[in-house]
């Protein structure tokens, strides 16, 4: 193989993918927590709703854990235009992938609910807790104890995940790396950097994220997988 | 003059009637312990003292005062005077011991935390675990767990204490360390409502003894008299069994 690295040449692009790390940063926390609102409604609905907000819940969550997120995204993007509705590229992934995560996230959250253990909050009422205090200090610390693995797994699912947006011609860091590869055509230096920028980005959030979990609540999170 | 009065209550759950018709007077100081088979409302009478279970009808009274367990200023103040020990130890699994027995002191009665960490210090020196403060529920025994349980309703500075089968989920050798917590309380003069198994603690503690079954009191005697003459068929062939199984 004839092939000579020179990474001097897309080092100098170096700054340029970091700028697109930030947008992919961006796009992954606000779908995230967007989704983790939503879901949290959708979780409620499904634990405490009736009967029809039951299954509209479930016929949501089937459709979006059921069908691959570039589908989705693609449906948001082509097809919503027929109907008069024209997003731009951004806001195309960013609901996409929000509406995606919600659907995940309510599952999750959903298990959150159904762990609180019904004997710490008769505890809590018997030593006149109020309601505020129940959620406080019993109901909100078991659930994110509970939730936070799963959830800061799934952030991480999901800043993996932006790479879609490249697609679509968002330039975030893959797309960033898609528009250098076609003008050094240095792809090996180009993407070994781009995936080194994933590792960094995702090592850092595991970090952080351990070190909140296990300090504040007390998750047993490892840092490395 | 009782401390508690309860007046012909009935209490549900949805639609099985656990509590029918009971009459109980309990005086400041005395220990009384409710016997009887599983199911026969005694955990719910404990329940329904501290307003986990809302009775149907009847009347309660606590230190001459009735309760109107509809109202929430009459909850707060029967769950001020009336601290419960649950058989599943019901410990807040995200605090550490000395923060399970210091929140509710602290943050509901709004004492002074200093004199209240003291207070729970000496608690938990009291029921032997002055070195675990800063382990978590999931980390203990089950004995131990149950004994912080008791060091929590204690630090509350309860007038009433109910224990509700505390030794139950227990293995036989941590079953005597709780019981020992509780005869130094017993000696010291606390009113208790006591649900237990263990029928040789109960005779040795309490100052009456209630046999329950199917939710209904039938029959409230001393204990000397429970365990060998009692009034009622039914307790005696209650008793009789458990002894025998002893």
């Amino acid at each position: 193989m004839g092939y000579t690295l020179v990474y001097t040449q897309v080092l100098e692009f170096l700054p340029y993918l970091i700028k697109g790390a930030w947008i992919s940063l961006q796009i992954a926390i606000l779908a995230f927590f967007g989704g983790m609102f939503f879901g949290l409604i959708l979780a409620t609905v499904r634990t405490f709703g009736n009967n029809i907000s039951n299954k509209i819940v479930i016929c949501y969550v089937t459709f979006f854990t059921n069908t691959p997120q570039l589908v989705q995204i693609y449906f948001l993007f082509f097809a919503l235009p027929e109907f008069g509705i024209l997003l731009s590229p951004y806001i195309a992934v960013l609901l996409g992938m929000t509406l995606n995560a919600a659907a995940y996230l309510c599952e999750i959250q959903r298990a959150g609910f159904l762990s609180i253990r019904q004997n710490e909050l008769d505890a809590a009422k018997t030593l006149n807790f109020s309601l505020f205090q129940q959620v406080k200090y019993v109901i909100l610390p078991h659930i994110m104890r509970v939730l936070f693995p799963p959830l800061s797994n799934h952030y991480i699912i999901m800043t993996l995940g932006t790479s879609m947006a490249a697609i679509f011609g968002v330039e975030e860091l893959t797309g960033r790396a898609f528009n250098i590869n076609s003008e050094t055509f240095r792809s090996v230096e180009i993407f070994s950097i781009t995936a080194l920028i994933y590792i960094v980005i995702t090592f850092i959030a595991t970090f952080l994220l351990a070190i909140i979990g296990r300090y504040f609540f007390k998750a047993k999170i490892r840092i490395i997988q | 003059m009782p401390q508690i009065k309860i007046k012909s209550i009935n209490a549900f759950y949805e639609k099985l009637h656990v509590l029918k018709n009971i009459e109980l007077n309990v005086s400041k100081g005395e220990i009384v312990s409710l016997i009887g088979p599983s199911g026969s409302g005694k955990s719910s009478l404990l329940k329904m003292l501290v307003g986990l279970l809302i009775p149907k009808s009847g009347k309660i009274y606590l230190n001459e005062n009735l309760v109107n367990f509809k109202n929430q200023s009459d909850l707060r103040t029967i769950r001020e005077q009336i601290a419960i020990v649950f058989q599943q130890y019901n410990l807040f699994q995200n605090m550490n011991v000395l923060k399970n027995v210091c929140i509710a002191p602290t943050k509901i009665q709004k004492r002074d935390p200093k004199e209240v960490n003291e207070q729970a210090l000496n608690l938990l020196e009291k029921v032997g675990l002055k070195d675990k403060l800063k382990s978590y529920p999931d980390e203990l025994s089950g004995g131990q767990q149950q004994r912080v349980a008791i060091a929590r309703a204690l630090c509350l500075n309860p007038q009433i204490l109910l224990l509700d089968e505390i030794t139950s989920a227990l293995d036989p050798e941590l079953v005597k360390e709780v019981l020992d917590s509780i005869r130094l309380l017993a000696s010291e003069g606390m009113t208790m409502l006591i649900v237990s198994h263990e029928m040789n603690f109960v005779k040795e503690v309490s100052s009456r003894v209630v046999f329950m079954d199917e939710g209904s009191i039938i029959e409230i005697n001393n204990p000397r008299n429970i365990f060998e003459k009692p009034k009622e068929k039914r307790t005696l062939d209650f008793v009789s069994k458990i002894l025998k199984e002893k």
